[in-house]
């Protein structure tokens, strides 16, 4: 008995959904970061389960981890310049919760 | 009824990695936070083991777990965030009244991926005594239409991923396993190169971006 490729779609999916959930409904910068990591993590998942379910006499597609290679490189140099972004944010407002970030509001 | 014991870890970590995925939304302390998305992200590696993909799950672990959580952790430690979650006091009614868009936006999205996985080509022959036993009763059902579409590409898709195959890609017939980070590898060195050089070009952007950032302004 196999896991089919659907279950790992819908946990790729709800790990992504709940992130979103995160993005949404928290205050706190750092972890609305974080829950966008989660997402990016998700995505992953349901590419390397394309890359098995495509896969050509029982040899994976590599092209679909190469892409996932690609987003986790790509998730570290974000995560640098976002952590420095909260930190100059900190910096200058002394806060980190979203509701400090009101210049462009119309008051 | 035989259940291969990796099969079942998969539904524990699947499980473990959507808990912990909650636990960092609802945790009002963020280095609790960043524990739970490093369980998370644990959990998320061993599945990507259990794929085969062995290079992207020690990568998952040395990255994520390892260089993202500790940047996080600096983060958290550095500001002190403990005194900004005690301004959230507008009350619970307030406090649901704010989450329920956000939730309804995330339900529904995530409502949809999962109804469009199962709708996937042999997403539900899945031959566990469970899956069977609601296949049995949703034929019971009485004024069930009878499907008229015959699925042409008899592909099932949506089923049990096909085998890993050693052999078809060593050409060597004692392979045991499949040699991941050496294909893996050789396709990022040969077809993908100029892709990873442009991605070595983002990561030196990053660098440069997080220093230019953290620096301090002299205005003069």
């Amino acid at each position: 008995m196999d896991i089919p490729l659907a279950h790992y779609l819908i946990l790729s999916g709800l790990l992504f959904s709940i992130g979103l959930a995160g993005v949404l409904i928290r205050r706190n910068i750092i972890v609305v970061f974080m829950c966008l990591e989660m997402m990016l993590s998700a995505a992953n998942i349901s590419l390397v389960a394309f890359s098995r379910a495509n896969g050509v006499n029982g040899v994976p597609v590599y092209d679909a981890q190469i892409l996932a290679l690609f987003v986790v490189a790509i998730a570290a140099a974000e995560v640098a310049i976002g952590l420095a972004l909260i930190v100059a944010m900190f910096r200058a407002r002394r806060s980190v919760s979203s509701a400090a970030l009101t210049t462009l509001k119309e008051d | 009824m035989d259940f291969a014991i990796s099969s079942i870890l998969f539904y524990v970590f699947a499980a473990m990695a959507l808990i912990c995925a909650c636990s960092v939304i609802f945790a009002s302390n963020p280095v609790t936070s960043a524990m739970s998305m490093a369980l998370c992200f644990a959990a998320t590696a061993a599945i990507l083991f259990g794929m085969g993909a062995q290079f992207l799950g020690i990568v998952q672990i040395i990255v994520y777990a390892g260089a993202i959580l500790v940047l996080f952790l600096f983060v958290v430690m550095m500001l002190d965030i403990k005194t900004e979650e005690e301004d959230n006091d507008f009350g619970v009614v307030r406090n649901l009244v704010r989450m329920t868009p956000g939730v309804l936006v995330a339900g529904v999205l995530g409502a949809m991926i999962c109804i469009a996985a199962l709708k996937l080509p042999g997403a539900r022959d899945w031959n566990n005594p469970l899956c069977t036993a609601w296949n049995a009763r949703s034929e019971l059902c009485i004024g069930k239409q009878q499907s008229t579409v015959t699925v042409t590409d008899n592909k099932d898709f949506g089923g049990a991923l096909p085998a890993l195959n050693p052999v078809a890609a060593t050409n060597d017939t004692k392979a045991s396993s499949i040699p991941d980070v050496k294909l893996l590898g050789k396709r990022l060195f040969t077809q993908y190169n100029i892709e990873f050089v442009i991605l070595s070009f983002a990561l030196l952007a990053g660098t440069v971006g997080a220093v230019a950032l953290s620096r301090k302004i002299h205005k003069d």
